[in-house]
């Protein structure tokens, strides 16, 4: 069985996520502060908010420095006139097919913290789920999808 | 019916009773505490809400308008905001003819029309005469003259034709179903909701005292009993008469190109499915049911007109004997593949099955055991545990054959997907750091269904199985075979498909 080739994601994605994930993960920054306003901070309860501000900040530390590089590592995709293959996770490894003749509709979409990095994600809907290419250069984004939809409109069934 | 006309009047009350209906649970639960308190004038805010949702019924039949013209049905609607919805015939899907309690009263009927897809937008008229729904549905459904493309949407609309053959249900079948309905749970939440809102009206009256004295032992444990088994015994009514009033009158028409699901004894619901519009057919045998050899049957369907709103999950057959479900489905459905082979999830997930529904249970029991010093019974639970695991495992099973996929699993309730493979949206297969260490994977299987899809899935499976799952949808887009590993195996655990005989 031949395999499409699989592409990566640009390595800017790796920014993005860690301007996302540092802002995102300061949420959980919330666990020792509401664990001091409901217990205090005297003896016994003092470390237990020191250690759990540390483990956070070690996530907050990971989220921003690894986390981002590992999932650009693990993503793939490919594209061809039959399907589309995803690859992905870090911890959990997913893969996705999505036969083309499935597929109903496709977006590019682009956000501000996106945008600033001339990026785009490529989101491709069928009757049932909705998949995202997280982070390509806009004019590649552009380009699959216009692909995927000539490809899609040539591999047209009904649902 | 070129000029735009209006709903028979028992619209008006049939919206304001829906509106009721719908609420009924919250307006219970406001009455009793409502009741509770002395200085509000309860009783005057009820009936004037009930004024007032009479009122706005009222309206709402006023300003509600319907033209159907050339194919195409033209509703206005909307007591301050004016809305326009034009549907044409092209895109409708299905006409639902359905009546109600209310409509039933005064010989009328209720009609929807629903279009297709994620957006999908429905039409419907509350109160109409039956001969007038009959004369829209005829105008809307003769076949476009023009039709010279091939388009999907219309082919199923040169209907009319006649029905082949029409299956009920019997009626022991039906007490059976009634008997063992899922529906439980639910009813004993709802009773469970509103008993806590009467129960401090109650303790405040006799009939604790009342209770004390009939129970042969006076002490709060044989009270607690007592009313835990009244409870289910009520919740188990109350899900016994619904499934009966549901499912009663059930009948399966089958025609030329659909079939025709009609229930209900008060109720009445009529679901058309064209047979092209079918994804998946989906067997599910219950933790009670399957003990006694009974499973039903549903169907998903790409439309978002399924028995709940929003999904397109269809009761194709309430409740058959194990038996006889390859013969019914091969009599209706016969271009679905059905006797197959599955392959099961290899010796070692079942280590993984376990633990997984066990841990949790484990860690709690022990926990609360350790805690509370309870009695050594509650060691029950994570034996119960570990065979759930066990028959979760056992239950788990993947199969293909030239055109289709077998997903077998369990949860409570034992459950077979027959996925036709060019009916999959998307097919995922994912490894958790442990089952990348045992070379496991776990499949999913996306299918259209209403309006968000539906999937099923097994976990635990040879990776090996998972990717030839994918291979198989990959293939499927260019349309060649692939040789069956299935066959040649024979150290491998097979179980035969069905299960059923």
């Amino acid at each position: 069985m031949k395999e499409p080739p699989f592409h990566k994601l640009t390595p800017r994605a790796i920014r993005v996520w860690q301007w996302s994930n540092s802002i995102r993960s300061l949420f959980f920054f919330i666990f020792p502060v509401v664990y001091a306003i409901i217990f205090g901070m005297d003896g016994f309860h003092q470390w237990i908010v020191i250690s759990l501000a540390v483990l956070v900040f070690i996530a907050w530390l990971l989220s921003i420095f690894l986390m981002p590089y590992l999932s650009w590592k693990n993503w793939r995709y490919a594209i061809d006139e039959n399907e589309i293959d995803l690859k992905r996770g870090v911890i959990f490894k997913t893969r996705t097919l999505i036969p083309l003749s499935r597929v109903q509709h496709v977006d590019t979409r682009q956000g501000p913290l996106l945008g600033s990095y001339d990026l785009a994600s490529v989101t491709i809907s069928t009757a049932a789920t909705t998949h995202e290419i997280p982070a390509l250069d806009e004019i590649l984004a552009d380009r699959v999808r216009q692909q995927i939809s000539t490809y899609a409109r040539l591999a047209e069934e009904d649902v | 019916m070129s000029d735009f006309k209006r709903q028979h009047p028992v619209a008006a009350l049939s919206r304001a009773f829906g509106l009721i209906r719908g609420n009924i649970v919250t307006i219970l639960v406001f009455l009793f505490v409502g009741a509770q308190s002395e200085s509000f004038p309860f009783l005057w805010w009820t009936l004037g809400g009930f004024a007032f949702l009479l009122v706005v019924g009222f309206a709402n039949w006023w300003r509600f308008l319907y033209k159907v013209e050339d194919g195409l049905i033209h509703i206005k609607s909307g007591i301050f905001v004016r809305k326009n919805l034009y549907l044409t015939k092209d895109r409708i899907q299905v006409i639902d003819i359905t009546a109600g309690i209310i409509q039933r009263i005064f010989g009328l009927v209720q009609l929807d029309i629903q279009t297709a897809g994620a957006s999908s937008r429905a039409a419907s008229i509350e109160a109409i005469t039956r001969d007038r729904a009959e004369a829209i549905n005829r105008l809307l459904r003769r076949k476009r003259e023009d039709s010279g493309e091939e388009d999907i949407d219309d082919a199923e609309f040169e209907i009319e034709d006649e029905i082949k053959q029409t299956i009920s249900l019997p009626n022991k079948e039906l007490l059976i179903a009634a008997s063992t309905s899922g529906s439980f749970g639910i009813a004993l939440s709802v009773i469970g909701t509103v008993f806590s809102q009467v129960e401090p009206l109650i303790s405040e009256s006799q009939f604790y005292d009342y209770f004390y004295s009939i129970l042969p032992s006076q002490t709060d444990t044989m009270f607690y009993i007592a009313l835990i088994a009244g409870f289910i015994v009520f919740a188990w009514l109350l899900s016994f008469f619904g499934t009966l009033f549901n499912y009663g009158n059930f009948s399966l028409e089958i025609k030329e190109k659909e079939i025709v699901i009609s229930r209900g004894i008060f109720e009445k619901k009529r679901s058309t499915v064209p047979f092209n519009r079918i994804q998946a057919i989906h067997i599910s045998e219950g933790i009670i049911r399957q003990p006694l050899g009974y499973a039903s049957i549903h169907l998903e369907s790409a439309a978002g007109y399924g028995d709940d709103r929003g999904t397109g999950s269809i009761l194709f057959f309430p409740l058959i004997k194990r038996e006889r479900i390859l013969s019914l489905l091969d009599e209706v459905l016969p271009d679905y593949q059905k006797e197959l082979a599955a392959l099961k999830p290899p010796n070692r997930s079942l280590r993984r099955y376990i633990f997984r529904s066990t841990f949790l249970v484990t860690a709690v029991t022990a926990g609360v055991w350790w805690w509370f010093d309870l009695n050594i019974l509650m060691w029950i639970f994570p034996i119960l545990a570990i065979i759930w695991g066990w028959l979760k495992y056992k239950d788990t099973a993947l199969g293909w054959g030239d055109d289709i996929l077998v997903l077998q699993s369990r949860n409570l309730s034992k459950s077979t997907a027959y996925i036709k493979k060019k009916r999959v949206q998307d097919v995922s297969i994912s490894q958790s750091p442990f089952q990348r260490y045992r070379d496991l994977c776990s499949v999913q299987v996306y299918v259209a269904s209403g309006d968000r899809g539906k999937s099923f899935s097994v976990r635990d499976v040879e990776l090996e199985d998972g990717l030839t799952v994918l291979e198989q949808i990959r293939i499927e887009g260019v349309n060649t075979t692939i040789d069956e590993s299935l066959k040649s195996e024979t150290e491998r655990q097979i179980i035969q498909l069905p299960g059923w005989v």
